[in-house]
């Protein structure tokens, strides 16, 4: 099973955004593990991650993190502000998958 | 547009303008002092749209639409205040890499 993992600052936002995909996915019949967390939290969770997705208010961690967690070869990428700014779960989880 | 949409809105953009004065600042630490203002624009732009969905909602309460105040509405304005804070101060440290380059 794929696994999704979202990351921002609080967790909060994020949450939300990760309801709005599971819907997406279980409408679609998708098993698919998504999970959100603080960026805190990032390295306790990263294991067996297919994708991380970061919130647009840390996209400016983007490179750190990536070369922080190199070796792990898991596409880190930014979440659209405009897709999350309208929850388009339906888009992130196509894109994430 | 309906109220989780519109704080989404607060808290997508606000957020942005937060990274966008972050990668500014990391920039003008690297002497790329033209392309780390060019960053603090686009942050302006961000908060800009952001303010405009705050002034509506703000608008609407003053004339008598009792707004519902959620915790994530306060996380919303959270995330704004942060990115005004964090796009002012941006400026400053980008002033400050820009004089010390010239020296």
């Amino acid at each position: 099973m794929k696994k999704i993992l979202l990351v921002c600052a609080a967790g909060m936002s994020t949450s939300l955004l990760v309801n709005k995909m599971k819907d997406e996915a279980s409408q679609q019949g998708i098993d698919v593990e998504i999970k959100a967390v603080a960026k805190e939290k990032l390295t306790e969770n990263i294991e067996g991650a297919n994708v991380v997705l970061l919130g647009p208010q840390i996209g400016y961690l983007e490179d750190d993190f990536k070369e922080a967690y190199k070796e792990m070869q898991i596409p880190i990428r930014v979440i659209n502000s405009i897709d999350y700014g309208m929850m388009n779960g339906k888009k992130i989880l196509a894109e994430a998958l | 547009m309906n109220n989780e949409m519109k704080i989404m809105q607060l808290i997508a953009q606000g957020g942005d303008a937060r990274s966008y004065a972050m990668k500014g600042i990391a920039l003008a630490r690297k002497s790329n002092i033209t392309e780390a203002k060019a960053a603090i624009k686009t942050g302006r732009d961000a908060v800009t749209k952001a303010h405009h969905i705050q002034t509506e909602l703000i608008q609407k309460e003053a004339s008598g639409e009792k707004q519902e105040i959620t915790l994530l509405m306060i996380h919303a304005q959270d995330h704004l205040m942060n990115a005004m804070t964090v796009l002012d101060l941006a400026e400053e440290f980008i002033y400050v890499y820009e004089r010390e380059e010239a020296k």
